[in-house]
Parts: structure tokens; sequence; C-alpha cells
């Protein structure tokens, strides 16, 4: 039996259904030194994480990174600029071919800003006016403006999640590592799931630790949250409780003829989760109870922002409940929607408009609860945009400098970390490659990358990254 | 072992040299200073070898290089060098320092490295005797006697007719018993029975269709996929080879041969369509936008699939653990240079776009292949070409790589019999079925036209054949505008395109034929175009060559020699692990250095030398595997307690290891049960739209990197990518799938009515429903709890289902239900 097993046995069997093939089965684990106890290893600032990911490329220039020399050399192509240094090769070779680049050549004439920019909060942190609702809460913040990645595809999607570019192949992502590394906090929900459309990268996240780690995928619809929550005919409650029942002790009988039968164990614990499930998850997404004030700030009775801000709503409901890692995504489908090729500004003015009322609502929701201070909000997209313009006014995927931003979770807020250069192309101070970002959250989490580590699935230097302590309140 | 784990995540206990600083050297130092390689002449496995080295330094420890050059800060210095291996952190420099100064202490009777030829996987296959004095009557008992008698334990008895009958069927057709089965086999069960049963279920059909999903996962079978129409992986109609699986497994084909064929069918039987599908192994690595990715998935899983070599890891540097070095990733990769995908028109058929069959050629014969300097793509090594080459240590021949020249008809397939035929025979019948309509006379005459210039084309020039054809072209191109300004309706605007359109096709007709004209050429295939160079437009697109370079079929020789160590035991690797639940080597796809001896050697030493003997023939193999009694053994530790206490983990095989079923065999079993499986076998995937309401084998269900069926996929799917043992995971939402699918809630009362007929009573009900369900006589307490809870179940009156098949759907969400016991 491989650890990856014998660690969904214990995920499930945890879940109130000890045994005495589970005593046995974590004997084993102790001496093999192998599996995590389901605690941090360090003492956690934080316990849930809110991911939220925009996909398909948000341009950094555009949202928390301005850069006014692109105005003043508008229309100048870059070698014509004092920046003509940032297109040597040698700076350049971040990139990793996956595909011929059907989008062509350097986006050498600079583009100017697109939109403008304002100082918000004490701190004074700069934010596009894209997002007025969001810079209600710039105190929040911790802006990182320096990330670095090396698929200038898509693919940076799954890199972004898995810290690996997508020719290295397939490796278990953030959330799954978070939920084999972290025991449950609610024995009626799965720990990670996932909200949104999910197209253009691997729908799994598991992967070597196995598919009982991927992402739940749910749904924001009371009557069909997740495949096969209810039955497909009316069938009634009594009988159901008829068979249950009936079950549990066939079960029953049928363990003292296999009484080693670890396997049977989990499963029979993992139909008592399903059963709850059943409830407990259609109940998460039924927005009944909440009242008509939180409703309108999430902005669910607006056109544009109902989508996404269900999601979030939902996402709070599920952090809330104990659930440990909620993956949002935004722009799911195609290569995604913030793939502003051209018409950057109606693209990402009316993308911004879809999420940042919900995203506003979420953090100050968040901390009207007290929840903030337990949970770690992030905000990225795969890469960022180029500085010079594509297809007249759009601008192309661009890898070399770009921006996220995190907030609660014991971080600090209104900081602002790292820089790219003055046209926004390369991340020129305190660099970031994007495991920077895991590191921090496995940091706050009280999680060592090392100490879950899979003999046998060596992970390099760079697969854990490091935490990014600067901004660690 | 648990220390090694401990370095592994970082934390450093103390501990002396074995148990810390000898591991660390082991995974760090070993792959350049050990028994594979001696760089510097340097040495770091035994203490010995680091004093001959001169690495310690006994006067002045601190100044021992070994701990200068680990700790060297300077990129250039230190050891393992960046792109080697990582750096010895903070803690492991202290201990290692510790070590020094102590006076590098080692236990006296320190023995080197083994050198890698030692290695047990890469020793020629002899067949070890049978033990002497065993008692078993079956080889495989005896090897596995030999051991438990030394370990005094006492195995588990021989499962119940009841539980080996279903277990049989599962395991070879991949379905649980009828009912006429039960009655048939059930009623005088001996062993000659038994061997009957397997007899029987081997000659199945259906044998081909199980057995045929486990080799797909092991050979990465997937339809194609790509971001929405665009195929970028894999090729349309690679069903084809998922049927040529199915058909070869139930002829009973020899493993060596399917090799052969998959690997270079095309240079072996270049004139055989339905051999040739085999190749969908290689057409299925198709990378429409980057050759090095696609080349990488062939080199990667030729090598683990068939060799248990973890070829991969030599992609950027030299193997860590086994002796191959870059260049032999490169020479391997150089056998699969010159290969592209075409797809070929099957008799009976005009359309290849629809129609073709995927399969492989080799296009770029002489395509150079270089080693790419730290396997960046982008630093090729010009400097020397790669020509196609095994590891040193596994050639036992020189390979003979002899270009083959191809039979006209391969690579001019348009000579194929059919193909004009084809054409001819669809023109004639859309005449017949519309004999007055012009265009089809003007079509069927342009076809016949076109069909006589290509035939005395082949045999000279054919001027005024061609004329002829080219004429008839016009003709018809002049009647198809005619017909489209009929149709062209009100507007005006269509009216003056479709007028001038007539105008410019008259013009055409009476133009004298130029000399470079030609007419519209039939296609017996078509070159799967790539795009490699600009992801916006398709490549130049390359042509038939009339040789084959040969390549493929030298490697497929290599692979398939007897000689070679590694092909037949991983093959009964493979084997073994689908019929007993787990592996005898237990890293399936890497039987390099990493993976020690395996417990049972010698038992799969015997078995591969059996399988070669057999020439290949796996049929012998599945029987002769289902025959022994470990094979026949209950699952439960009940009355073998001391062996559950010595061997928790069923090590030596004293009991049977219980499966969780496929995800295809609990979708079909639950259908079969049912009465309601299509048979029908063979054909185009059934695409995800049409899933939920199709009754086919699950093997038939479209399945793609990006599509995949839901219920399926719960039940651990197989990963298309790389699925060389499937999971085994426990999820809540299989329980949920159990119990609220349309597929099991739709085939409740269809069940009941297959259970004792339905004209039964209660009582005979509970009996056959557990027997055919879960493979279990039923016990008295359980058939009272099942009596009592139908009896409840009648009082609640439940109109959608009613009580008996709420039974059934209790015992499908039994555990034994997806359990093979």
């Amino acid at each position: 039996m491989r650890p990856a097993n014998r660690r969904a046995f214990l995920s499930q069997a945890s879940l109130g259904f000890g045994s005495f093939a589970l005593d046995a089965m974590l004997r084993q684990e102790a001496c093999a030194g192998l599996a995590p106890t389901g605690r941090p290893h360090n003492s956690p600032k934080a316990k849930k994480v809110i991911w939220l990911f925009m996909n398909g490329g948000v341009s950094h220039m555009e949202s928390f990174d301005p850069k006014p020399m692109l105005n003043r050399y508008a229309g100048k192509t870059i070698a014509e600029t004092p920046f003509a240094h940032v297109q040597d090769p040698d700076k350049l070779a971040l990139e990793r071919l996956v595909v011929p680049d059907a989008n062509g050549n350097q986006r050498n004439k600079l583009f100017p800003l697109q939109v403008g920019f304002r100082k918000h909060g004490q701190s004074g942190l700069e934010i596009s006016d894209w997002f007025p609702h969001l810079a209600k809460h710039a105190d929040k913040l911790a802006v990182i403006r320096s990330l670095w990645t090396t698929d200038s595809n898509h693919g940076a999607q799954t890199q972004f999640h898995s810290g690996r570019h997508r020719n290295d192949g397939d490796f278990p992502t953030l959330g799954a590592w978070v939920n084999y590394g972290l025991g449950s906090l609610n024995e009626n929900l799965p720990q990670f799931i996932s909200l949104g459309k999910r197209e253009y990268w691997n729908k799994r996240d598991g992967h070597y630790l196995g598919p009982a780690y991927d992402a739940v995928p749910l749904r924001v619809d009371p009557h069909k949250p997740l495949d096969f929550a209810s039955p497909a005919m009316p069938v009634s409650e009594t009988s159901r409780a008829i068979g249950r029942d009936l079950l549990r002790d066939l079960h029953v009988s049928h363990v003292a003829r296999h009484p080693d039968d670890a396997a049977m164990e989990a499963r029979v614990a993992s139909y008592e989760l399903a059963f709850r499930m059943q409830t407990s998850v259609p109940e998460v997404m039924d927005f009944a109870g909440e009242s008509a004030a939180t409703r309108a700030r999430y902005g669910l009775e607006q056109k544009e922002t109902a989508d996404f801000g269900q999601q979030l709503l939902a996402a709070r409901r599920l952090v809330e409940r104990g659930v440990r890692f909620v993956q949002v995504q935004h722009g799911g489908g195609g290569a995604g929607a913030w793939d502003a090729h051209s018409g950057l500004q109606k693209n990402h003015s009316q993308n911004a408009s879809k999420v940042d009322q919900p995203i506003a609502a979420l953090l100050e929701d968040l901390e009207q609860c007290g929840l903030l201070e337990e949970t770690l909000v992030v905000f990225a997209s795969e890469f960022g945009r180029t500085p010079g313009s594509q297809n007249g006014d759009g601008r192309d995927h661009h890898i070399f400098g770009f921006s996220a931003w995190m907030a609660g979770g014991g971080l600090k807020g209104g900081v602002v970390h790292g820089a790219t250069d003055e046209i926004g192309f390369h991340a020129v101070e305190n660099r970031h490659y994007v495991t920077d970002i895991h590191a921090t959250i496995l940091h706050q989490l009280g999680l060592d990358s090392r100490a879950l580590e899979i003999p046998g699935r060596k992970r390099l230097e760079i697969d854990h990254g490091h935490p990014i302590t600067e901004i660690i309140a | 072992m648990a220390l090694a784990l401990l370095l592994w995540q970082g934390v450093v206990l103390g501990g002396g040299y074995e148990e810390t600083l000898k591991p660390l050297f082991r995974e760090r130092c070993y792959a350049c200073h050990g028994a594979l390689k001696q760089k510097g002449d340097l040495r770091l496995d035994t203490v010995a070898a680091m004093h001959a080295g001169q690495v310690i330094n006994r006067q002045h420890p601190k100044e021992s290089v070994l701990l200068q050059r680990t700790a060297a800060a300077d990129p250039e210095e230190r050891m393992p060098p960046p792109h080697e291996g990582e750096a010895l952190d903070t803690a492991m420099l202290g201990l290692l320092e510790a070590w020094l100064v102590e006076g590098a202490p080692a236990p006296l009777d320190e023995l080197p490295e083994a050198p890698p030829e030692a290695h047990w996987a890469y020793q020629p296959i002899v067949r070890p005797p049978l033990p002497e004095g065993s008692a078993a009557s079956h080889p495989i008992d005896a090897f596995l006697e030999e051991q438990w008698r030394s370990q005094g334990l006492a195995p588990a008895g021989e499962a119940s007719p009841e539980t080996l009958i279903r277990r049989a069927f599962l395991d070879l057709i991949g379905l649980p018993p009828k009912e006429s089965d039960w009655g048939a086999w059930l009623g005088e069960w001996s062993p000659q029975r038994y061997e009957r049963l397997v007899d029987q279920l081997l000659d199945d059909p259906r044998h081909g269709e199980r057995w045929a999903r486990h080799w797909m996962d092991i050979w990465r079978y997937s339809d194609w996929w790509g971001l929405g129409e665009q195929r970028r992986n894999s090729q349309e109609r690679l069903w084809h080879w998922r049927d040529w699986i199915v058909e070869s497994l139930n002829a009973d084909l020899p493993y060596d041969e399917m090799i052969r064929l998959m690997l270079a069918a095309d240079e072996l039987y270049p004139e055989d369509l339905s051999k040739l599908r085999a190749t969908g192994f290689l057409a299925r690595n198709f990378f429409l936008f980057n050759r090095t990715q696609w080349m990488d998935e062939v080199v990667e899983h030729v090598s683990k699939g068939f060799l248990g070599i973890t070829m991969n890891c030599a992609k950027c540097h030299d193997h860590k653990y086994d002796p191959i070095d870059q260049r032999d990733y490169f020479r391997l990769r150089a056998f699969f240079e010159p290969y592209h995908v075409r797809q070929d028109l099957p008799p009976g058929e005009t359309d290849l776009s629809q129609a073709g069959v995927p399969r492989v050629f080799d296009a770029l014969l002489d395509e150079a292949t270089y080693r790419f300097i730290r396997g960046e793509e982008s630093q090729p090594d010009t400097s020397e070409v790669m020509v196609p080459g095994v590891p040193e240590l596994l050639a036992f021949d020189d390979l003979a790589i002899e270009p083959v020249s191809l039979p006209t008809a391969a690579w001019q397939p348009v000579r194929r019999p059919w193909v004009l035929r084809a054409h001819e025979r669809a023109a004639r019948q859309a005449l017949e079925e519309n004999p007055d309509n012009r265009i089809r006379q003007l079509e069927w005459e342009s076809v016949q036209a076109r069909v006589v210039a290509t035939r005395a084309a082949w045999k000279g020039d054919a001027i005024a054949e061609r004329r002829e054809a080219i004429v008839a072209e016009r003709r018809l191109a002049v009647a198809r505008a005619e017909e489209a300004l009929r149709v062209a309706g009100e507007d005006a605007d269509k009216q003056a395109k479709a007028r001038e359109a007539v105008t410019e096709a008259k013009k055409a007709l009476v133009k004298p034929v130029d000399d470079a004209e030609s007419f519209t050429p039939f296609k017996g295939a078509q070159w799967v175009a790539t795009r490699f160079l600009d992801s916006t437009k398709d490549d130049p697109a390359l042509g038939f060559p009339s040789t084959s370079t040969g390549r493929r079929r030298a490697l497929a020789a290599w692979i398939t020699d007897a000689r070679n160590p590694l092909t037949a035991r991983v093959a009964v690797n493979h084997l073994w692990t689908r019929h007993f639940g787990k592996p005898l080597v237990r890293s399936v796809f890497d039987f390099g250095r990493k993976e020690p001896e395996p417990v049972q050697r010698k038992l799969i030493d015997w078995l591969a030398a059996e399988l070669i003997a057999r020439d290949w023939h796996m049929k012998p193999m599945h029987r002769l595997l289902m025959q022994s009694e470990a094979y026949r053994r209950a699952s439960s530790s009940l009355g073998a307690e001391v062996a559950l206490a010595r061997d928790p983990d069923n090590a030596l095989w004293w009991r049977r290891e219980p499966i969780r079923l496929e995800s295809q065999v609990v979708r079909d079993a639950v259908l079969a049960l049912a009465g309601t499986l299509d048979n029908q076998m063979g054909g185009p995937s059934v695409p995800g739209a049409a899933q939920d309401d199709s009754h086919r084998r699950s093997l038939y269900f479209f399945h793609s990197n990006n599509d995949r069926n839901a219920f399926l996929t719960l039940f651990d799917e197989a990963a298309v990518k790389e699925c060389y043992q499937r999971e085994q995971s426990i999820v809540p939402q299989q329980a949920l799938a159990l119990s609220n699918s349309r597929l099991v809630e739709e085939a409740l009362p269809a069940i009941v009515g297959q259970l004792g007929g339905g004209a039964c009573s209660d009582d005979e009900f509970v009996s056959v429903a557990f027997l055919q369900l879960l493979g279990l006589a039923v016990s008295g307490d359980d058939r009272a709890r099942s009596l009592a809870a139908l009896q409840a179940w009648k009082g609640v009156g439940n109109s959608i289902l009613d009580a008996r098949a709420q039974l059934v759907w209790t015992l499908i969400n039994h555990n034994d239900f997806v359990t093979l016991r």
C-alpha cells in the first residue's frame, strides 16, 4: 500500500470513526515516519485559505503596480527609451519553450496606462481606479510586485498552483498539500473545495498524493451543489434510513469476518461522511439565512457581480464552517477571461467590475465575523501583461514581473513588497518565484513543506520556495 | 530507513556515520563518487575510500576536503555542484564536522557499493530450480511456501466456491457471473471444475475487453484532446488501436509480437492495415506544438512500460542511480526521431477526415538528434549527432539497423486497391440514388475520369487521360456554379456573386488545359499536420518516403529478445499485479538500482522464464497464475492470526489481497446485473454527451485528459498521462455516486427482475441477492436483518422503489460490491 493510500484511509477513517484497524495503521505510520498527523508542525497564525485566481492574466500595471513611465514613453519602442536593457537576452532566458509563440514577437511599443491610480488608506497604497471597492481595504493588503514565472503560455495557470512548468509533468497543487498536511476542522465537509469554472488546466490537484486530495468541485446551487449530491429519483428519506441502518449492520458483521481490512473500515467511514455531506453541502449553498444587507454587500442583486459574489459568499460560509482551502476561479473557460490581447481597457474594466465589489465584501465580512485573522485571502493570476502593446490596444502575456496580493491570516496590511523596473518589465527588487507565495501560506498555516515530502518523490528547492518574511506581521 | 527518511524531511537527529551520514552521502554523492561513477577518481562509499581519496584530513579534521567542498559558498567549488544536487544544510554540515573531529569512525567491515552490473534486474533471466522437498504441487506455491516455512507462517485456506467464482469472472472478463453462471458452476464444485471455468473465461471474447483496459492503462490509451476543437494531443479515431488490443488479446497474440507491432508494424508489415493499427501506441504521443515534449513522452514511457527503466531521469544529466548516461537518453530518442503520424483510408471509405486510421511512418529519414545541454531544448549540442543505441550495460548484441524498403502501396497509398474502388462505388451509388440529378451524373463522370487518369499515370505520361479528368472537373464546376445560382435566392448581392461564379467557371471550361495543371488527386493517406514552427498555421507538409529507417524495428527486436533481462520480468510483474492486487516488484515501472532485490526474486525470475518458454503467450500465463493455491486463498486473516502478526503487510502472500474494483468494472457490473449491458464490441468511442444514456462497456467511453466520465472518475479512472497502477482511493463522493446516480437507481428494478426471476420468496431473494451482488453465502444474522428491513420497507410503501429494490440498493453500497475479494 502506498503512503498516499494510507493517508487516504486515515483522512477518512479519522472522521470520528475510530477502530482497531485505524490504530494499527497509525502505529505503522508512526514507525515509517511518513504521513502527516493532521497537526501543524509549527504554531499556526492562520487556519484557512481563500484563494482567488483570475484566469487569463491580470495586467499588473493596471491593477497594483502603476508605471507612469509608460505614459511618458507611450508609443516609443523599448529600444528608444532609457530602458532598452530590459531586453538583454540573458534577462529573457527565464522563459521556457512550450509552444511556438502564436502571438509573435516581443511587444516593443510601450502602451500607456489605461486607467488612473490613486493612493488609498493610511498606508497610501496605490490601486487602480478599476478597483474602487477594494481600495477601501487598502490597509489590509500586502501587495507583492515582484513575482516571476517561466511559462509564457497559460500553462502558467498550473504552474502558479503546483510550482512546476507544464513540461515537467503534473504535481500536487498548493491546496492539495494543505489538505494533505492538515486535519479536518469539520467532519461534515470536504477540506479542499473548488468554486468556479476550471477548464484550461488540469482538474486534478492531488496527483502523486492521490485523488483523495483533489479539490471537490462545488456549485453555488443548493439543489445540485455537487455531482450525485441527492438521489436521482425521489426516494423517501424513511426508506433510505432503513437502508443505511441495514448497511451499517451488514458492515459490522462483515468486519468481523475480515478483522484487519483497513480499506473496509475507511470505506465505511467515508459512507458516513457522504451521508453527512448530503445535508451539509446544500446547507452551505443555501443563502436564505443571509441578511439583505449581506446579499447587497456581495452584489448578489446586480447582474454584473452576482456570479462572483455568490461564490465569495459561499467561500465565506465554507471557511466559517471549517473548510481549510477554498479555491475560487474567476473567468475560467478558454484561456481565461482576463486574457486581453486586444481591447485591454474594455476587458479589464469589465472584469474588474465583476470581482471588485465581491472581493471587498469578502474582506469586510471576514473582518466583521472575526475570521480575517485566521483566514488568508490571496488574489493572483498566472502572469502579468506586457508593457508594450499588442494589436494596438491590448497587452500580451508577461512572465518577468507581475503582482499578487494577500490579506489577513497574520500578514501585514497596507504594505508593498518588491518592485519591477520603471516600465514594469522585470521584477528587480525582492524577486519571488510563485512558490514563495505557497511557502508564505504554508508558513502561516504552521506547515513545513519538507516534512510533508513523500519518499521517492524528491522535491526541488524551488518547489518548496521561501516564505516572504517581510510581509508577515 | 527511518533515519534516511528523517533526513529527507530536513530534520536531522543525532547519530553516527552509519545512521545518518552514510545515507546522506548515498543520496547526494554516490551518483558521481560511488559504484556508478568515480569522478576525479574519488569514491565516497566507504570511509576507507575517502581516506584513499585523501578527502579526510586526520591531523586537521576541519580542513578535510570533504567538509571544505560540501560547505563551500562558491558555487564553482561546492559539492554537490548546483546542477547535480542540493547542498548540505547547516545541520548536516555540523554533523559531518563533528564526525570528522571524532576521527571519522567507521565500521570495520564496511563494504563498497556493489557495481551496477550486479543489480538483480540486470542479470540474465535464468529459471531457478524449484525448492527441494516442497509439498506444494504448483511451482508458484513452492516458491512462496519456502518463505512461509522460514518465517514460521501458516497461510490462509482456500476461498469459498462463491468467492472463487466471482473472483474468476471479475478478474478475467470484468463482469460478475449471471444467474445461469452461478447455477452452472456452483452446483458441483471441484478443482477440475475451477480449471474448466478459467479455461472457459479465457476463451470468452469479453476477456479481451477486460484485459485490454489493463494494458490501455500501462500503454497510456487516450482519445484526442486539445483546446476547443483543436486536436492538440493524441489522435482522432485512436480507438482503432484499442480494438487491435482487444482483438490481439482474444487471439492470444504473444506479448513480444504485440510490442513489435506497436513499435514498428509499419516496418514489419507495411501493407497490413489491420496490424498498422497497433502503432496507435506511438501515434498517441502526438503533440501539435512541440516535438521535444512529444519525444520525451515516447522515450519515458517506452522505457517505463516495457523495460522498467526511468530513462526520463537522464534527460538533463546522467542518471543518479542507474548506469544510464545523458547520451543514452538521446540515443533512445534517435530511434523515434524520424517518425510522424498519418491517417490511412480503410477499405470502403472515401473521406479521410471522417474515417482515417491513425498510424505512424518514418517521415524524416535524415533528421539529426542532438543532446540538449542540461536538457534544455534551446541548447542542443550540435557538435555530435546522437545515433540510435541502447545503454551499454543492457546491450547483448550489435543492433541491426537496416533501412526498410517499403512496398509501393505503403508510400503511395492511393495505389491500395480499395481506395479508387471506394470512390467509384460512392459516386455510382450517389447517382443510382438520384439518377436524374445532373450534378451527380457529372460527379460520377469526373470520378471515373480521375480514376482512369490516376491509373494511367502509374504507367506513364497519360497526357490525354489527365486532360480528360481536368475537363470533367471543369464541367462539374460549371454545373455546381449554376446550381448555386439557382438557389441563390432574392438577395441581389448573392445573385450577382453567383452569376459571376458561373461566368468564371464557363470561362475556365473553354480554356486550353495547361501542362502544369492537374486534376484533384485521390488520397489514400494524409499526414497529420504539426505546428512546431508557428502555432497559428500548419508546418510545411511532409511526404511519405519509399524507405523507413528500420530503427524502430531494431529497437523492438532488442526489447523483445529473450536475452533482454528486463522485458519479461516487467511483463510478468504487470500480470501478477492485476491478478493478485499488488506487485511482486514494488515499483512497477522502475526496476533500476533504487528497487532492491524483491523478496520473491526467484518467483519473478521463474515466471519470466516461463513467459519466454511459452513463446510469450499470455493466456497460458493467466491460467498458470490462477491455478496456484496462492491465487485461490481467502482474503480474511481469520484463522491465520500468526501470519497476520508476523507479516501484517502480507509481504509473503499468505493470503489473498482484496482489490478495489476499477472504475470500469464498477459501472459495467451494475449494468450486467441489470441485464442491460450492451455487448457490442469495438468501434468509435462513445462521446461524453451520449454516455449517460449508453449501456456500452466503459472501455468504449471517450476518455482523454480533458474528458472523463463523472461516475468513472470518482473511482480512480486511469490518468491518461501515466497509470502503471490504478489508485484505489476511498472518498465520500464514491458513496454518493453509488447511492444517488441515475446509473444505479435505474438499474435497481431491473436487477430485482434478474434475481431469482422475481417470483421467489423473500427468503430466497435475500440468498440470491447476496450471492449475485456480493459473492457471499448469506449468514443467518445477515439474513434475519435483511428480512426485517424488507418488512420495514414494505411498511413505508414507497412507490418509486419497492422493498426488494431497496435491498439491492443497500447491497450495491456494501463494501464488497466494489471489492474483488
